[in-house]
């Protein structure tokens, strides 16, 4: 899927008389910016030339808009897509539609060989994500296997060498993936039956004479939903990228993980991690790193509650990842956190420097935090990652 | 523009929705792609209106899904309404029937509780308009049976057997964010999102909306509205609060804003304690000026 299109030779403006082949062009070029074009979408996208005033750019924008743009982020690669591609040319051809392609400009230079090999290392643990190989089943939680990993467990992350990472990453997935189904096979003990499920009961009675033997419904019980705010802004990185791996090898006990990273401002990054390339995302965990402004939690937080209101519900744990470094105001924070906290049924504040043990959260960030916290915790090795599983149940 | 997208925008104005050329695209679109719509946006911004006005143009029944966490198939598609089934079993003892025949009255027609889906596809004279309201709110499980239901649209009841629609539903879908659809929902269906209306708009949704209104006021609520969605707030105000509130400074015939009428009808608008006090403290720092159109 990869490949792009074949370039066009740049041909002069009034030779190219097939609107669709611009279009697939047009999908190509999209394609390459990021958005999942799918080929249905294109041939959709023809078709809707037929039902458009192909003079009207406006409309043509907007009409493709809908086809082609399926969440409100990819608006802006879209509009920039749009702009670069399409051109007005009432003036040069006015025979023409209205619209004429330009040839595709270059989707971007390709990553250099030592910038991939960079990221290899991250991506040989995220790439195998969500598959279950299970040549690991039914060994016990405190054995991850080889006696040496265990010291492993129990060392801060920050202190590892580069080849040692890509270990403590594989062995960070094979934790998750055993708490994973712990806690999915975990059943409580049901101390009051259930409604009757009348189409069992008529099921089981067949062949009685009356409705003997009844059949209970348990109520579906209702996953857990995580919202991940992360801190990316200096040493925290480290943290953040361990903690997402972790939990997204957890996923699939949650009902879903929505996952933000912060720093300065706030991301949302959910759709990269469910996408299609995790080198993508790992990317843009350092692309929004924001050295020089600080780290604005409260701000961050803000951001999270006015563009997100209707995430956090009480079948949410909030989570946030941070070293309580902020460079805003602390009030706003404590606001912030506080609207989070009413609404949600537990926040768990994560601070890898909490595994050091002369460390006081003295910060003015975490002290007004503190008071607001259910569950506060270090996160900084791989034993404190197994711990944190227990506290994400409700 | 399109002569069909014009006289799109022309109907929704005259079903009483104010309009603008993004949302009259899309409808088009939708409507001659027959293809489901999804339309995003903050709460209460008019993403179920679009699905009602749609209904009232092509004059056709609207079929609602509300969803919720926990709505199941059966819930969506069809059920058996087991409770008359046993009652009919019970009443019929004494009549000595063949198993087969009691079976063959029991799953017919009227045992079958329809839900809106199979309401949708058995529509008999034309085309509804199916909405499914708050996607987002289902479970994935639901979303991937919907899928299933609008590529064919056709169900299997294995009693019954497989029914197929012969006017294929208008499918508008709505959703608030609380949950990311799958991407394959996404790929299926136009994509729409309704952003807070500008002055403009606003301006005329409630000329349209509330023509009780004299026009300076108008004007000043929707310039109000304006700038208190650019203060912070947990519950951002969406245009049906604008019109609760319009509705009410009409109803007290008030004829301009000051800060006492404010201070008294702002319940109307902001619904959220820390937001009254962030409002209090902007008025405070900026005055209530900054909130109000300049007078001309």
């Amino acid at each position: 899927m990869s490949e792009s299109p074949r370039r066009a030779p740049a041909a002069p403006a009034t030779e190219i008389r097939s609107l669709a082949a611009a279009v697939v062009r047009f999908a190509g070029l999209l394609r390459r910016h990021g958005l999942p074009v799918t080929l249905v979408q294109v041939t959709d996208a023809v078709r809707a030339l037929e039902h458009l005033d192909l003079g009207d750019r406006n409309e043509v924008y907007l009409g493709l808009r809908a086809l082609f743009v399926g969440r409100p982020e990819d608006a802006a690669v879209y509009e920039r897509c749009f702009q670069e591609f399409w051109r007005a040319t009432f003036e040069l051809a006015p025979e023409l539609p209205g619209l004429i392609p330009v040839g595709p400009s270059d989707g971007g230079p390709a990553p250099t060989d030592a910038k991939e090999r960079e990221q290899k290392r991250e991506t040989v643990a995220l790439d195998a994500w969500g598959e279950d190989t299970s040549d690991d089943d039914g060994e016990p939680l405190g054995v991850p296997g080889v006696s040496d990993r265990e010291a492993l467990t129990s060392q801060d992350f920050s202190t590892f060498s580069a080849d040692q990472l890509d270990e403590v990453l594989r062995l960070t997935i094979q934790i998750a993936r055993r708490l994973a189904r712990r806690l999915s096979h975990r059943r409580r003990p049901v101390r009051r039956r259930g409604r009757v499920d009348l189409r069992r009961t008529l099921r089981a009675n067949l062949t009685k004479p009356e409705l003997i033997e009844l059949r209970y419904r348990e109520r579906k019980r209702r996953k857990v939903r995580l919202v991940l705010l992360c801190d990316v802004s200096g040493s925290m990185d480290l943290y953040s990228r361990f903690l997402l791996q972790f939990l997204f090898a957890l996923q699939k006990v949650f009902s879903q993980v929505e996952t933000f990273t912060f720093s300065t401002r706030l991301t949302r990054i959910t759709e990269h991690l469910h996408a299609r390339s995790y080198r993508q995302v790992l990317r843009r965990l350092t692309d929004v790193r924001d050295w020089s402004g600080g780290t604005r939690i409260g701000e961050s937080l803000a951001q999270f509650n006015h563009e997100w209101p209707y995430m956090v519900d009480r079948r949410t744990i909030v989570i946030v990842l941070s070293d309580g470094w902020d460079t805003g105001d602390p009030e706003v924070l404590s606001a912030e956190l506080m609207r989070i906290k009413r609404r949600a049924g537990r926040v768990i504040w994560l601070n890898p420097l909490l595994g050091n043990a002369s460390y006081e959260p003295l910060t003015r960030g975490m002290v007004a935090a503190l008071p607001l916290i259910d569950h506060f915790a270090a996160a900084h090795n791989l034993a404190s990652l197994r711990e944190l599983a227990s506290k994400l149940t409700l | 523009m399109r002569d069909e997208i014009r006289k799109i925008q022309g109907l929704m104005e005259e079903a009483q929705y104010v309009t603008d050329a993004p949302v009259a695209t899309s409808v088009h679109l939708a409507m001659s792609l027959r293809k489901p719509l999804l339309i995003e946006g903050h709460a209460g911004v008019g993403k179920t209106e679009v699905a009602k006005v749609m209904s009232r143009m092509l004059h056709t029944r609207l079929i609602r899904l509300q969803c919720y966490e926990g709505l199941d198939a059966s819930t969506a598609l069809y059920e058996w309404n087991y409770q008359k089934q046993l009652l009919h079993i019970k009443l019929g003892e004494k009549a000595q029937r063949g198993v087969d025949e009691q079976e063959h009255e029991i799953f017919s027609e009227p045992f079958l509780l329809r839900r809106p889906l199979l309401q949708a596809i058995t529509q008999k004279d034309q085309s509804p308009v199916l909405l499914v309201d708050e996607i987002d709110r289902s479970d994935e499980e639901l979303e991937a049976f919907m899928l299933e239901v609008f590529a064919e649209w056709q169900v299997t009841i294995p009693e019954i057997g497989t029914i197929s629609a012969t006017y294929p539903p208008h499918v508008v879908l709505t959703s608030n964010r609380t949950r990311e659809l799958s991407d394959a929902l996404r790929r299926r269906c136009l994509y729409l999102w309704i952003d807070y209306p500008s002055y403009d708009k606003e301006l005329r949704i409630v000329e349209r909306k509330v023509p009780g209104l004299n026009a300076r006021l108008a004007s000043e609520v929707a310039r109000f509205m304006e700038s208190l969605r650019r203060v912070r707030l947990a519950k951002v105000p969406g245009v049906a609060e604008t019109l609760d509130w319009a509705q009410a400074l009409a109803a007290l015939h008030a004829d301009y804003l000051d800060a006492e009428l404010i201070s008294e009808t702002l319940g109307c608008v902001l619904k959220d304690a820390d937001d009254m006090k962030r409002f209090s403290a902007e008025v405070a720092k900026s005055g209530l000026a900054s909130f109000l159109p300049v007078q001309g």
